[in-house]
C-alpha cells in the first residue's frame, strides 16, 4: 500500500477525521482524493493520540468498505429473523417506519416505543430530541454499565462528578477497577510518563491486569467487594486522622454522621469480603490520603458490580471529599456543564416531554437515580447553578432489561417497537438468553448498523449507519464536560449510508415533527452551532469545517476551587457526604454496604454448587465490546475466546491450556478456552466480553453463534441484583463452576425471568420482583415552620396556599403566585401593589401595609415594605 | 489460501522433501561419481580400463540422481532464470553447492559417454586423458558435494538441529554408504565396449571384474553402516546432552517423541543394524536386500533431518504461535480474507 | 554516517498489538505474514506475585546479518545505513535466508513448493524513514514503547538509551549483534 500511494500527489486532501472505534476518539490524518480515503495515519498534532493508533484505529479503510458492511436500507422480506431482504430507498423506509411508529402511538401511546442504544458512539441527543417530541420517555442505552450511574451519584454528593483528574500536579492516582492498559491506549501512555515523573499508581483490579503490571501497588481483590475495600478506606482515613479537616468542616456535611457509620467498616471487617489483608487496605488508604492531592479514577468497574454498585460510587466519592481532593490543584476536577458552547443537554429539547410521559418511563419507580426522579432533582440545582444540565440521553433514562422484560411480559405494559442504534444487545446487555428473546418476539423493530448483527437480523427494518471516516464527530465526554475534540469527517457516506442524526431527523419530519424543530440538515450545521459560540472568544471560523482545520480541539483553562463563590451545586451547597438526594429518592444517604450480586457470604448454599467467583468484565485489545469480530486482520490475533483460571485450580478440575470448558452461572453456561494462567486468584474465574461468531451465519435459534461464547449469558439483570440507586446490572462477582466441554454436550439457549437456567420461561412478573432492598419512604421536612392553612408539599418541598395556588416563601414571610411572581400578605391574602406600596384585595380595595385597613385614598407609600407579620 | 496457511512460524518448516530429495541425491550421486573416479583412476591400471565399465550404470545413475537433484533444488529453491544469479554470489553456501554439482554433473556425464557403444561415442576411445581428468574432477568435485550437503545444513546457526559438525560427517558417511550400495547392486551390469578391453588384467573377465568389485563395495559399506550407527547415535546423543534445550526438545522428539519409531525402527533398525547383518550373512540378501535397505534409510535420515529444523524460541513465541488460527477456521474463509 | 536501530521499551509496551496490525495494514500483509509478532511468556508466578514482559518482536537488522551473506541472489541485502532488506525482484524464494535467520524475522507466504514465492520480511519502512519520517509501527504504538533512530547520531533517543540504560538484545551469543535494543521489564507490581 505505502509505495503505490503518494500523498504528496496533486489533488490529494488531508482531512482531520478521527477514529470513533473507542471513546478515546483519537486524531486521524485522512488522504483522501476524489471522495476515495487513500490512506489513514494517527494525527501526530492530536492531542490525544500524538500520532498513535491502536489495532482498531488501524483498520478504519477495511472498516469503511467491508464487504459485509450494510450500504442500503433493507426491508424484512421474510419471516422475522429469515435474513431475507429487500432493498428500498431511504425515502420509502423513514414513511413506512414513521407511519409504523404512530399508528402505534395512536394505540398504545408514545411509550410503546422504545430505543436502544451502546456506549457512546453517535449523536445520540438527536435520539433523545426525536424521543421528546414523539412523547416516549422509554430511550435507554447500556449505559447504566459505563459510568452513568457513577456520574449521578457523584453528582448528587458532590454537585458535579469530579471526574477531570488534573494528573500533572497529582502524586498519587488510584486505579480502580480500570485498566487503560487494554481499554484506553492514549491514557495508559500517559500513565507511564507520570509514573515515570513519579506519580504513584495504586491498581484495584482481581486481576494481573495489563494496568496493575505497571503499578506502585496493587490490591488484588475479590471481584464485586470494590464498595468494602471503599468504606474500610474511609475508615481509615478517618480513624487514623487523615481527613482534611479544614476541607470538611467548611465544605462538606454529615461528617459526624459519617465517621459513626463507618466505625463498623474496619480494615478487619473488609479482609473477609476482600480477601485483601488489612495492612494492606490501610497502607493504600494511608497512601492515598496522605499522597494529597491524589485521584481516583472511574474505571468502569464501579458500574459493573450489580447491587452494591451505588453504595461504592458514593464511598469512592466521600473518600474524594474527606481528603480534600475535590477541585483542587492536582486533584480531581468537576468541569461543569461548558458554558462556551452548546451543550447535548441543550439540544435534546427535554422540556417537550409532558409530565405524564415521564411519569411512565419504564424502571424509573424502582432505580430512581439515573431516571426521571433522580435527573429531576439534579438538574433543577444544576439549572439553578449554571443555567445548564447534565445530558438527559444517559443520565436519565429507562432501565434497559426492564424493557426487554416488558416486551416479554407486557409488564408494566406492553412495549412495542424498538428501535435499536449503535449497540449489539444480546452480546452486551446483561442476561442474554432473555435480550434475545426480546429482539425476537417485539413486534415492530429498526436497527441502524453497519453489520448484520443479531438485532438486525431480526429487524424490520435495517439502517445503513455512516462511520466516523463519513461524518463529523464532536467528542465531549457524553456532553458533560467544558471542552471538546472536534473532528471532520474524510469523505461523504459511500453507498446509500446517513449518519445517525439523519435518520432521526428524517424519522422526526416524517412522523410529524416540525421542520422548525429540526433546522439543521447535516452535522455540520449542528456542529456549527453548537460551536458558534467560540467566535465570542475570539476564535475566527465561518464553518464548522474551517474550526476543525484551524483549532480542532477546545480546552478551556482549568479553575480550580470553582465552589468558591456559590459552593457546591448540591441543595445544600456542600458536599454532602450524607446525601440528601439519595435519602430523597429512598435510598441509604451515607454509603452502606451491601454485597456484590451473588458471594458466598450471604448465600453459602449457592456458593456450595457455585464454588468460583466469576467477573465478567475487561476490555481487551483488539476488540471493542462486540465489534471487530468479523474484521479478518484482528481476528487473527485472537480468534478463540479465553477464560483465565489459575493454575492450581485448573490443575485441581484437570482442566489444561486451551482446553474448552463451560462456564456455568445459576442463569445458564457458555464456552470458552482455558487461559490457565497465575493472573487470578485460585477461586477467581474472568472470561471475556463480547464474543459472538459472524462467520456462524443467520441460521438456527443463536444465529451468528450468539449464544456460544457469550458471557452476557452469565450475567444476572434480576433486580434483586440491579443496583437499586442507579439500576447497573450484575457483570461482576458473580458464582460460577467451569468444567470441561464434552462431546455432544448441548448448548444453551432457553430464557427465563428471572434468570434460571434450571426454569425456563416467565415464573415472577418484573412489577413483583423486589429489590435488593426496600426503598426507604422518605418525607423531607419543611426547614421552617409552616404557617397555619398553608400545606407543606415534600415533592416540591414548598408549603401552599392549596386553594389559591400559592407559594410560601420563608424567608420573607409572603406568600406568591409562582405564575405572575405577585405577592401576597399571608394573613389577609391581599396582593400587594408596588406602585401605590399598598395591598390591595380582589374588589380593587387597598388597604395600608401594616394595619391592613382599608384606605379611602391612595397616597405614594412612604410605609416599609419588608415586613409582612 | 486457507488451506496452505500454517502460522505457527517456529515449526513451519521452510524446506520439505524437494530439499531432502536433493540431499539425498546429491550426497548419492556425489558418492558414486567419488567412488567411480577414485577407483578408475587408481585401479584401472591394474584391471584395465575395463574397470569403469563395471560401474557404468551405476555412474550413469549418480549421473541421473545428480540431475533430478539439480532440478529439485532449482525447483524448490526458485525460477529457473533467477537461479542463474545464483552463480554470482560471492558468500552463499548454495552457490559453492551449484558450481560443485554442475562440475560433477558435467564431468560425470563425460565419463560415462566413454561407456556408449562405439557408433554413438563422441569420443575417440584412445583421449583416455579425457577419462582421467573426468576422474579426477568426478572424485574432487564428487566428494565435495558429499560434504556440502551436510556442510550446507550444518552452516545455520540459527536451527539448533542442524548446526554441528556432526552433521557433514553422518551425511558424508551416509552418502558414501548409499553410493557403494548402488554401486554394488548395479555393478556389471552395463554391457563394456569391447574397444575397452584392453591390457592389464584384461584376461579377467568383466563378469569376474565386477564379482571382486562387488565384494569390495561390501566390504566398503559394511564399515561404513557400522560407522554410520555410531555417527547417528553420536549426533543425536551429543545434541541431547551437549545441544541447548532446542536441540534437547528435537533430541527427544528422535529418542522418545513423534519421530522415535522412524529413528529406531527406520534408521537404526531397518536402515543400518538389519543391512549391517545382510551384509555380514552374504548371498542375495547382502547384494540385493541390504543395498536397498542402505539406500532406503539414507532418504530416511535427509527427511528427519530436513524436517528437524527447529529454531530456538524467543520467549514467548511459542504461547504466541500457538494460539494463532491454524488455518482451517471458519473465519478465514470470510470475505475479507479472500481479497489477499 | 547513520545507523538505524530500534529501541523496545518492555517497560511500557503493553501487549496491544497495535504495531503487527499496523505493519499488517500498511505493508498489505497476507494473512499468514506478520513482520513484527508482540509475543509474552503469559503472567509468570504465583498469584499475587506475579509478572508479565511483553516482546515486540521485528528484524533486528543485524550488524552481522546471517540473512544476507547466504542469500545466493544477492536480493537480501544490508545497506549502508544498517537497514537489511529484500529486493523482491531479485529474491527466487529459496528460504535459505528464512532459515539462516535466528529470530524468525523472514517468512515466505506461499509455502506450497508449487507456487511461486519470495521472502518478506521488515524493511525498517525505509521508504519513510528515509524521508525523515518514524517506521509505522512505531508512530502508531501509543504507548512510546518502540524508538527508532540513528545511533550514530549522539543526540538521539535511541543513542541515548542504548548508551544510558541497561539494554539487551535477543540471543546476543550469536554473533549477529542485532541492532534492536530491549529495555527490560524487571519491576512488577508489589
Ligand atoms: N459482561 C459484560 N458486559 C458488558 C461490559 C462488560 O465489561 N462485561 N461492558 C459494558 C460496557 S462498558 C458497555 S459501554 C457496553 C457496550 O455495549 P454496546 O455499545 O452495545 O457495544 P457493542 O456490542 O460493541 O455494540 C455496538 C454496535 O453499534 C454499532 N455501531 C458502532 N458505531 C455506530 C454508529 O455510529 N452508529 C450506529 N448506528 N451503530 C454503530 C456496532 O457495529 C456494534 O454492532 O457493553 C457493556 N457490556
Ligand atoms: N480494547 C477495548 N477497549 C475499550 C473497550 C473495549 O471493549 N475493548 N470498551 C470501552 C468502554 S465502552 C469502556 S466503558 C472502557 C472500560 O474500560 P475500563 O474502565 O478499564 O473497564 P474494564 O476494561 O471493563 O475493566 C477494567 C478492569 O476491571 C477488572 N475487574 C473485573 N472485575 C472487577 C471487580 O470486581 N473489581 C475491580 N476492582 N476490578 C475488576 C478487570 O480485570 C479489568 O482489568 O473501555 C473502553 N475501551
Ligand atoms: S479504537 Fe484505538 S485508535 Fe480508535 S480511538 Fe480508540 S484507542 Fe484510538
Ligand atoms: S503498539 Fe506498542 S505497546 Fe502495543 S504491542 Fe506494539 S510496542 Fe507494545
Ligand atoms: S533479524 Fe534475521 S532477517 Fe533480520 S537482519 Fe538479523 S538475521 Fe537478518
Ligand atoms: S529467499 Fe530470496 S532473499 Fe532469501 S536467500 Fe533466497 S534469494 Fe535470497
Ligand atoms: S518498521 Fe515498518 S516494516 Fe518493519 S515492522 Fe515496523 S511497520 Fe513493519
Ligand atoms: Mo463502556
Amino acid at each position: 500500500m505505502s509505495e503505490t500511494i503518494d500523498i504528496h500527489a496533486p489533488g490529494v486532501e488531508v482531512k482531520k477525521s478521527c477514529c470513533y472505534f473507542c471513546h478515546q476518539n483519537c486524531g486521524v490524518l485522512a488522504y483522501v482524493k476524489d471522495g476515495k480515503v487513500l490512506k489513514i495515519e494517527g494525527d501526530p498534532s492530536h492531542p490525544t493520540n500524538q500520532g498513535g493508533l491502536c489495532t482498531r484505529g488501524n483498520i478504519a479503510l477495511l472498516h469503511l468498505d467491508h464487504p459485509d458492511r450494510i450500504n442500503y436500507p433493507l426491508k424484512r422480506a421474510g419471516e422475522k429473523g429469515s435474513n431475507q431482504w429487500e432493498r428500498i430507498s431511504w425515502d420509502q423506509a423513514i414513511s413506512e417506519i414513521a407511519e409504523k411508529l404512530n399508528q402505534i402511538k395512536a394505540e398504545s401511546g408514545a411509550e410503546a416505543v422504545a430505543t436502544a442504544g451502546g456506549t457512546l458512539r453517535t449523536e445520540d441527543w438527536a435520539r433523545r430530541r426525536f424521543m421528546n417530541m414523539f412523547g416516549s420517555p422509554n430511550g435507554f442505552h447500556n449505559a447504566l454499565l459505563c459510568w452513568i450511574p457513577t456520574f449521578m451519584v457523584e453528582t448528587a454528593v458532590s454537585g458535579w462528578s469530579p471526574f477531570e483528574t488534573d494528573l500533572a500536579d497529582s502524586r498519587c492516582v488510584i486505579l480502580w477497577g480500570f485498566n487503560p492498559g487494554a481499554s484506553g491506549m492514549p491514557s495508559m501512555r500517559g500513565y507511564s510518563d507520570l509514573k515515570k515523573n513519579g506519580l504513584k499508581i495504586i491498581v484495584v483490579d482481581p486481576r494481573y491486569s495489563e494496568t496493575a503490571a505497571h503499578a506502585d501497588l496493587w490490591l488484588p481483590l475479590r471481584p464485586g467487594s470494590d464498595t468494602a475495600l471503599a468504606l474500610a478506606m474511609i475508615h481509615v482515613v478517618i480513624y487514623e486522622g487523615l481527613a482534611n479537616m479544614e476541607f470538611v468542616n467548611n465544605w462538606c456535611i454529615g461528617y459526624e454522621e459519617l465517621a459513626q457509620h463507618v466505625a463498623q467498616y474496619s480494615p478487619e471487617w473488609a479482609a473477609e469480603h476482600t480477601w485483601l489483608e488489612p495492612e494492606l487496605i490501610r497502607q493504600a488508604a494511608r497512601i492515598y490520603a496522605k499522597s494529597s492531592p491524589s485521584n481516583i479514577q472511574w474505571g468502569c468497574t464501579a458500574d459493573q458490580l450489580g447491587k452494591t454498585a451505588g453504595a461504592g460510587m458514593h464511598a469512592r466519592a466521600v473518600l474524594r471529599a474527606i481528603t480534600g481532593n475535590l477541585d483542587c490543584p492536582g486533584g480531581d476536577l468537576m468541569p461543569g456543564p461548558a458554558m462556551n458552547y452548546v451543550t447535548d443537554e441543550e439540544l435534546e429539547a427535554n422540556e417537550w416531554l409532558p409530565e405524564e410521559q415521564k411519569a411512565k418511563q419504564i424502571g424509573a419507580d424502582k432505580f430512581k437515580l439515573c431516571s426521571w426522579p433522580g435527573y429531576q432533582l439534579i438538574s433543577d440545582i444544576c439549572k439553578e447553578t449554571w443555567g445548564k444540565a447534565p445530558t438527559a440521553e444517559w443520565m436519565c433514562e429507562a432501565h434497559g432489561p426492564s424493557v426487554f422484560k416488558a416486551i416479554l411480559t407486557g409488564d408494566p405494559y406492553q412495549i412495542r417497537a424498538l428501535l435499536v442504534s449503535a449497540t449489539n444487545p444480546v452480546n452486551s446487555y446483561g442476561d442474554a438468553k432473555m435480550t434475545l428473546e426480546a429482539l425476537k418476539r417485539v413486534e415492530f423493530m429498526v436497527t441502524c448498523e453497519y453489520w448484520m448483527t443479531p438485532a438486525a437480523l431480526y429487524s424490520d427494518y435495517v439502517m445503513p449507519i455512516a462511520g466516523a471516516l463519513e461524518r463529523p464527530t464532536i467528542h465531549n465526554n457524553y456532553g458533560v464536560t467544558d471542552s471538546l475534540l472536534a473532528s471532520q469527517r474524510a469523505i461523504q457516506p459511500l453507498y446509500e449510508r446517513k449518519t445517525d442524526y439523519e435518520f432521526w431527523r428524517l424519522l422526526a419530519l416524517a412522523s410529524g415533527q416540525d421542520e422548525d424543530q429540526w433546522p439543521w440538515e447535516t452535522l455540520e450545521e449542528v456542529f456549527y452551532y453548537v460551536t458558534y459560540s467560540f467566535t465570542s472568544l475570539g476564535y475566527q471560523f465561518n464553518s464548522y469545517d474551517e474550526f476543525v482545520e484551524k483549532y480542532r480541539f477546545y480546552y478551556p483553562p482549568l479553575h480550580y476551587y470553582k465552589y468558591g463563590n456559590n459552593g457546591f451545586c448540591t441543595p445544600s451547597r456542600r458536599v454532602e457526604l450524607k446525601s440528601s438526594i439519595l435519602e430523597e429518592l429512598g435510598y441509604p444517604s451515607l454509603p452502606t454496604w451491601i454485597g456484590p450480586a451473588e458471594n458466598e457470604i450471604d448465600d453459602p448454599e449457592l456458593a456450595e454448587e457455585y464454588p468460583l467467583v466469576l467477573t465478567t468484565g475487561g476490555g481487551f485489545m483488539p476488540y471493542h465490546h462486540s465489534e471487530q469480530f468479523n474484521i479478518s486482520p484482528l481476528r487473527f490475533l485472537r480468534h478463540d475466546p479465553y477464560f483465565t483460571i489459575n493454575p492450581i485450580k485448573a490443575k485441581e478440575l484437570h482442566i489444561k491450556d486451551g482446553d474448552w470448558c463451560w462456564i456455568e452461572t445459576r442463569r445458564g453456561r457458555m464456552k470458552q478456552r482455558a487461559n490457565v494462567e497465575p493472573s487470578v486468584h485460585e477461586k477467581v474465574i474472568y472470561a471475556q466480553r463480547g464474543w459472538w461468531y459472524p462467520e456462524n451465519g443467520p441460521e438456527g435459534d443463536a444465529p451468528y453463534g450468539c449464544l456460544e461464547s457469550n458471557v452476557n449469558m452469565l450475567s444476572s439483570v434480576d433486580d434483586e441484583h440491579c443496583d437499586p440507586i442507579g439500576g447497573s446490572w450484575a457483570n461482576r462477582g458473580l458464582l460460577c463452576k467451569v468444567y470441561k466441554v464434552k462431546y455432544g454436550d448441548e448448548p444453551d439457549i432457553q430464557f427465563s425471568i428471572p434468570g434460571s437456567s434450571k426454569v425456563p420461561g416467565v415464573t415472577v412478573m418484573p412489577s413483583d420482583q423486589r429489590l435488593a432492598y426496600e426503598l426507604i419512604p422518605y418525607n423531607p421536612l419543611p426547614t421552617f415552620e409552616v404557617p397555619e392553612g398553608l400545606t407543606w408539599d415534600k415533592g416540591t418541598k414548598i408549603a401552599w396556599d392549596l386553594e389559591r395556588g400559592l407559594a410560601y416563601d420563608p424567608d420573607s414571610g409572603w406568600l406568591y403566585d409562582p405564575e405572575t411572581s405577585v405577592f401576597f400578605d399571608l394573613e389577609t391574602r391581599f396582593a400587594y401593589d408596588p406602585e401605590t406600596e399598598t395591598l390591595v384585595d380582589e374588589a380593587g380595595t387597598h388597604y395600608d401595609m401594616t394595619t391592613k385597613q382599608p384606605l379611602g385614598d391612595i397616597t405614594p407609600a412612604v410605609a416599609d415594605v419588608e415586613g409582612g407579620e | 489460501m486457507s488451506h496452505a496457511m500454517n502460522n505457527d512460524k517456529l515449526n513451519k518448516h521452510f524446506w520439505v522433501w524437494p530439499i531432502a530429495c536433493y540431499l539425498f541425491l546429491g550426497g548419492l550421486g556425489g558418492g558414486i561419481l567419488f567412488f567411480a573416479g577414485l577407483f578408475d583412476l587408481i585401479f584401472a591400471p591394474m584391471f584395465g580400463t575395463s574397470i569403469g565399465s563395471v560401474f557404468a550404470l551405476g555412474v550413469f545413475l549418480g549421473v541421473v540422481a545428480l540431475g533430478v537433484g539439480t532440478f529439485l533444488l532449482v525447483f524448490e529453491l526458485g525460477q529457473p532464470f533467477v537461479f542463474l544469479r545464483v552463480f554470482l554470489s560471492k558468500t552463499a553456501i548454495i552457490k559453492w553447492g551449484a558450481v560443485l554439482l554442475s562440475v560433477a554433473l558435467i564431468f560425470g556425464f563425460v565419463y560415462f559417454l566413454f561407456y556408449l557403444p562405439p557408433e554413438w561415442n563422441l569420443f575417440y576411445y584412445g583421449w583416455t586423458w579425457i577419462r582421467d581428468i573426468c576422474c579426477a574432477v568426478m572424485m574432487i568435485t564428487g566428494i565435495c558435494v558429499v560434504l556440502y550437503t551436510g556442510v550446507l545444513l550444518s552452516s545455520f546457526k540459527a536451527r539448533a538441529f542442524w548446526n554441528t559438525p556432526v552433521l557433514p560427517v553422518l551425511f558424508t558417511v551416509s552418502a558414501l554408504s548409499t553410493a557403494s550400495a548402488l554401486l554394488a547392486v548395479t555393478a556389471g551390469l552395463w554391457p563394456a565396449p569391447e574397444y575397452l578391453i584392453l591390457g592389464g588384467f584384461a584376461a579377467l573377465p568383466m563378469h569376474d571384474l565386477a564379482e571382486y568389485f562387488v565384494e569390495i563395495m561390501h566390504l566398503i559399506d559394511t564399515v561404513l553402516v557400522a560407522v554410520e550407527i555410531v555417527v547417528l547415535l553420536v549426533y543425536v546423543v551429543m545434541m541431547y546432552a551437549a545441544g541447548n534445550n532446542t536441540a534437547r526438545a528435537m533430541a527427544l522428539k528422535w529418542l522418545k517423541g513423534a519421530y522415535a519409531p522412524l529413528f529406531w525402527g527406520g534408521m537404526v533398525l531397518l536402515g543400518l543394524l538389519l543391512p549391517l547383518f545382510f551384509y555380514l550373512s552374504g548371498g542375495v540378501l547382502a547384494s540385493i536386500i541390504a543395498p536397498i535397505f542402505v539406500l532406503a534409510a539414507g532418504l530416511l535420515l535427509r527427511f528427519m533431518v530436513v524436517f528437524s529444523d527447529v529454531r530456538r524460541p524467543i520467549p514467548g513465541e511459542e504461547r504466541f504461535y500457538s494460539r494463532l488460527p491454524k488455518g482451517d477456521e471458519r473465519f478465514l474463509s470470510a470475505n475479507d480474507c479472500k481479497s489477499h | 554516517m547513520t545507523r538505524y536501530a530500534m529501541v523496545m521499551d518492555q517497560r511500557r509496551c503493553i501487549g496491544c498489538q497495535s504495531c503487527t496490525v499496523a505493519c499488517r495494514t500498511w505493508n498489505d500483509l497476507p494473512m499468514d505474514i506478520m513482520f513484527n509478532p508482540v509475543v509474552s511468556e503469559g503472567v509468570q508466578g504465583v498469584y499475587p506475585n506475579v509478572h508479565q514482559v511483553f516482546t515486540p518482536l521485528i528484524c533486528m537488522h543485524c550488524d552481522n546479518p546471517p540473512c544476507t551473506i547466504c542469500c545466493p541472489t544477492n536480493a537480501s541485502q544490508q545497506d549502508e545505513d544498517g537497514i537489511v532488506w529484500v529486493d523482491s525482484t531479485k529474491c527466487m524464494g529459496c528460504k535459505v535466508c528464512v532459515n539462516a535467520c535466528p529470530y524468525g524475522a523472514r517468512d515466505v507466504s506461499a509455502l506450497d513448493p508449487f507456487l511461486k514465492s519470495f521472502v518478506r520480511k521488515c524493511d525498517f519502512c525505509k521508504d519513510r524513514v528515509r524521508e525523515g519520517e518514524q517506521p509505522y509501527c512505531v508512530a502508531t504504538c501509543h504507548q512510546k514503547a518502540r524508538i527508532f533512530g540513528d545511533l550514530d547520531d549522539p543526540n538521539s533517543e535511541v543513542s541515548k538509551l542504548v548508551g544510558g540504560l541497561a539494554v539487551t538484545t535477543i540471543f546476543p551469543e550469536l554473533g549477529t549483534e542485532p541492532q534492536v535494543y530491549y529495555i527490560p521489564d524487571l519491576g512488577g507490581a508489589k
